[in-house]
């Protein structure tokens, strides 16, 4: 009705507060009470429902629900942010063909469009409105009351059927029909604590070194400057997990205010195509712009030269710095050198796997650079890989001690990684499930599993291959040992070695093959990699050398 | 589960297994148990995995995994939810056409119908968003078959190797991440880093079949059901086998190789033969078929020479006889020729320079003879070292056959002395 448009309407919350934003402090809101001047109705609007906004055209306001309603603290704004909708009146008809059928004139699309503001004054919010959902096809009846259809047809649906550049591309994988099975029994939820994957809120065995790495970010954050540390350790020893660990607890310490806030960023060497991806990417997760890598280089020098105030301290997680090395080193100089600017308030943390990486591969002005922050991580001993597997179980009882004991040993042995460690753990207990027949008497994982599983996955298996190979390829490689042994040489060609062949087969009794079926011998060998060869485009002159020590041979041969 | 019903399962997944795969032994149905509950666990209980099958050329490596799917696939939630990425090193050269794979495959968002937008730095990017933002437990879970794995550890930086593993041990979108290789060892060949996030889970398929068993699965795969109608003709086909001379010449392929993508070549080009008028296979059949795969290559090559090229080659025999495999060119072979004319040739005269040259260079292009080092230029090409690509057993084998060789010819290359 026209002419109440032209009266005063006054817009108050209703109820307490329900929650309040400290960074942007405002306080939100669960409704919204609308009154006209002079009347005693008043109109109450909640989150979630749709309303109608005040456009240009009077008589066809804008349609939008309201996602959350906030205002600030002294009560004079007040917002909403809302998700938009569109009339059938205002998608561009050549859209409107895409739809496939006759738009119902009171339609309405959801509206993903970026180049309108979600936020409004409530000030413009005329009156709710009532929004029914259309099944598929033309709805039947309209009532006169101000209700739209909507329909779940996503605009941005509509113009994808175009052969278009995908520009609003979102990275998603689908989601599953059905929610994911929970586990059953106490081996299946050990299973799922022993995944790699599962890392807990605080690593064992690496209380020193979060220490240390938490007392130097946590000072620089508070004092507002810069620096760079240096993390090394084979792999497998909790680098990038401990450096989590130290910022989600700053990030805890930022939220309650103990320290200052700050952004917190990381980039990987091995997840670039190439190292000057580095700085297009460090400039999007900073601010979300998108440029080439030469403009992101200049914008982020621009960033932390220039001083600006409230500005937040910066820190920067560097995985795998070896990657990032190029002929010049200026991503690396750049890397380590704008901490060094009085206002950029950047920490650097990188990690690589050497402890020698600056000495060996940087420049003299980019190692100096770095710095002497550095901390190495030691690979786990055995104690520490048992005390890693226990906490992992907490109180789930699955293994036996012994069994324990003993993978922790052989991993440590060997290279006191722990990814190692949690994987055999994992096949043991898989084995333990599987195997009904020889179930222990305790139902626990026990050692005749752990020995199975590190059979599995420490085996070498030339020998095995030794033994199941035909009887020609064994006395090929009989011969190829011979030939050796004949030279006195480590090579011989095929030439020679298929005449050792021949007179291996007359001893034999076998009927000697032919120079093809040879060389098919031969190549089959190859390809295992039991034999190291030549490009077989040599024939008969290829040169051929033995991939497993003469003595597995014989060991195997013998074994017949 | 009883005891009684986990072993009538056992058993349909034994025939299962035979049926698909063509037989199941112990070793095979361990394996394919081993396979199909990892791949369950990833598919059903989003657990993220990786395992690399390991196995000769021909072992069935492809086959045992194409089985585990068909079976995985039965199931429904499985079919509705998992999606696949089938890669091959052969294929996929560099990690830039392999991103685009995955892309395209995964029909992700950045695909419009089958051309995916933007460069490699973006799609990496964009797909390990993509996999990051999910979690085991809403998104569907992701195969990734890597056929000829040992080839993606070529590429630049193992880069998508690195993310893969990566992948399959972060708390992100559940992976599960097959590679299929014939190299026993390849974990040589990733770098520490993959190396450490790889699961370290290895399928060997090495076969220990011995010769009956060997044979009872050519006999399994050659004889027709017992639902044939001519049951007679049957009974015939079926007792091939059990003729000696068909068993020695399965013996003579089952010594060469006991793969049996060899044998079904053997049983497929002695099947060929079969027609309306000839229906029945004999063991002579079987003999030709064996004789044509064991045929020596080159030695065939040999007949199709003109006397003069073979004589060539002959005296070229000679001068590694006498040189002991020493390079030789074509002045040094002339020569020997002519002395073979003056001393002891009836039936061939003396030809000229270039004749001898033109057929000197045909067994170059027969890739017979063979240059000892690259650089053709720098040399006059008669002075240009060359070495004999073939072996003596394959010249005697060849001039036995050879159509109407003069005896003299045949004598000179039998003599010890040139």
């Amino acid at each position: 009705m026209k002419y109440f448009t032209r009266v005063r309407r006054v817009y108050r919350w209703r109820g307490e507060p329900v929650s309040f934003n400290r960074k942007l402090k405002t306080y939100d809101y669960s409704s919204l009470v609308i009154g006209v001047d002079g009347l005693p109705r008043t109109t109450l609007i909640i989150t979630g429902q749709h309303i109608l906004i005040e456009g240009e055209d009077e008589d066809s306001p804008y349609v939008a629900k309201v996602l959350r309603l906030f205002g600030d603290e002294s009560g004079k704004q007040k917002k909403a942010a809302v998700q938009w909708f569109v009339r059938v009146s205002e998608v561009p008809p050549n859209k409107l063909k895409l739809l496939g059928r006759e738009p119902h004139p009171q339609e309405i699309f959801y509206y993903q469009g970026r180049s309108c503001d979600d936020e409004v004054d409530v000030e413009s919010i005329l009156r709710p409105v009532q929004v029914r959902r259309a099944r598929s096809g033309i709805p039947s009846t309209v009532s006169a009351h101000p209700v739209v259809i909507l329909d779940w047809f996503l605009f941005k649906q509509v113009t994808s059927s175009t052969p278009r550049t995908p520009r609003h591309a979102t990275p998603s994988i689908p989601s599953r029909s059905l929610p994911a099975r929970q586990p059953g029994n106490v081996l299946e939820e050990a299973r799922i604590r022993l995944h790699v994957s599962s890392v807990p809120e605080s690593l064992p065995c690496r209380e020193q070194e979060f220490q240390d790495i938490y007392s130097f970010v946590e000072s620089k954050i508070i004092d507002g400057t810069g620096g760079c540390m240096y993390i090394s350790g084979v792999p497998g020893t909790g680098k990038t997990a401990t450096v989590h660990e130290v910022m989600r607890c700053l990030q805890h310490a930022a939220d309650v205010d103990e320290i200052p806030p700050f952004t917190f960023i990381e980039i990987n060497g091995m997840k670039m195509t190439d190292p000057h991806q580095a700085y297009v990417q460090i400039l999007q997760k900073l601010t979300g712009h998108k440029a080439t890598a030469d403009h992101a280089a200049s914008l982020l020098e621009k960033r932390f030269s220039n001083p600006a105030p409230r500005k937040e301290s910066t820190v920067l997680l560097v995985d795998e710095l070896d990657l990032l090395w190029t002929r010049k080193q200026n991503v690396m100089y750049n890397l380590f050198d704008w901490p060094t600017r009085r206002h950029a308030r950047l920490v650097v943390l990188t990690i690589a796997n050497t402890m020698d990486l600056p000495e060996r591969i940087m420049i003299n002005r980019v190692a100096s650079r770095l710095g002497l922050t550095r901390m190495s991580f030691q690979p786990y001993s055995f104690k520490q890989l048992q005390q890693i597997i226990m906490s992992r179980l907490n109180k789930v009882k699955a293994f036996e001690e012994d069994a324990l004991q003993l993978v922790s040993r052989k991993v440590a042995a060997l290279s006191g990684d722990a990814r190692r460690c949690l994987d055999i753990c994992r096949r043991a207990t898989e084995i333990c499930e599987h195997s009904a027949a020889e179930r222990s008497a305790t139902g626990l994982v026990g050692m005749s599993h752990v020995m199975e599983a590190l059979n599995e996955m420490f085996s070498s298996s030339y020998i095995t291959a030794v033994k199941c190979a035909s009887v020609h390829e064994q006395l090929f490689l009989r011969a190829v040992i011979a030939e050796f042994r004949r030279l006195g040489l480590e090579e011989a060609t095929f030439q020679q070695v298929f005449v050792q062949h021949q007179a291996l087969c007359r001893v034999e009794g076998l009927q000697p093959i032919g120079v093809s079926e040879g060389l098919a011998v031969c190549q089959r060998l190859g390809a295992c990699r039991l034999l190291l060869l030549e490009p077989s485009r040599l024939g008969v002159l290829q040169r051929v050398r033995l991939n497993v020590s003469q003595d597995d041979v014989l060991y195997a041969l013998k074994a017949d | 589960m009883s005891k009684r019903k986990t072993e009538n399962l056992n058993t349909d997944l034994f025939l299962q297994i035979e049926e698909h795969y063509g037989y199941c032994s112990p070793n095979i149905f361990f394996f394919f148990r081993h396979l199909l509950e990892l791949l369950k666990q990833t598919a059903i209980h989003g657990e993220s995995n990786s395992v690399l099958i390991i196995g000769p050329r021909g072992a069935g490596k492809t086959t045992l995994l194409k089985c585990v799917l068909r079976h995985l696939l039965e199931e429904k939630e499985v079919q509705k939810n998992l999606l696949q990425v089938h890669l091959n090193g052969l294929l996929q050269t560099d990690d830039r056409i392999a991103l685009k794979e995955i892309t395209r495959q995964l029909n992700l968002e950045n695909v419009v119908g089958d051309k995916v937008f933007g460069s490699f730095a973006e799609n990496l990017a964009f797909l390990l968003e993509a996999l990051k933002k999910g979690d085991r437990s809403s998104s569907r879970p992701v195969l990734f078959v890597l056929d000829e794995f040992d080839l993606f550890a070529h590429h630049k930086n193992q880069t998508l190797l690195y993310n893969l593993f990566d992948v399959s041990q972060s708390a992100q979108a559940p992976i599960a991440v097959v590679g299929v290789t014939c190299r026993l060892d390849v974990l040589e060949l990733l770098e520490k880093r993959v190396k450490s996030r790889f699961s370290h889970r290895q399928i060997h398929l090495l076969s220990s079949l011995t010769f009956a068993q060997y044979l009872e699965r050519v006999r399994a795969q050659l004889s027709l059901l017992d639902d044939f109608p001519e049951t007679k003709f049957a009974q015939n086909w079926n007792t091939l086998c059990e003729d000696k001379s068909v068993k020695e010449v399965l013996q003579r392929h089952y010594n060469s190789s006991k793969d049996f993508r060899s044998v079904h070549m053997l049983l497929m080009s002695c099947l060929s033969r079969v027609s309306v008028a000839k229906p029945a296979i004999k063991p002579v059949d079987l003999l030709e078929a064996s004789r044509l795969c064991l045929a020596d290559a080159k030695a065939n090559m040999l007949h199709g020479l003109s006397i003069l090229e073979l004589c060539l080659i002959i005296a070229m025999k000679h001068l590694n006889d006498i040189y002991e495999g020493e390079p030789f060119n074509l002045q040094m072979v002339h020569n020997e020729f002519k002395k073979f004319l003056q001393r002891k040739s009836n039936s061939m005269y003396n030809f000229d320079q270039p004749v001898v040259m033109k057929a000197f260079e045909h067994l170059q292009q027969l890739e017979l003879i063979r240059p000892v080092d690259g650089s053709s230029a720098k040399t006059q090409r008669e002075y240009q070292l060359m070495r004999l690509m073939l072996d003596h057993s394959q010249i005697m084998e060849a001039l036995q056959k050879y159509p109407q060789c003069p005896t003299d010819v045949q004598q000179w290359a039998m003599s010890a002395f040139g």
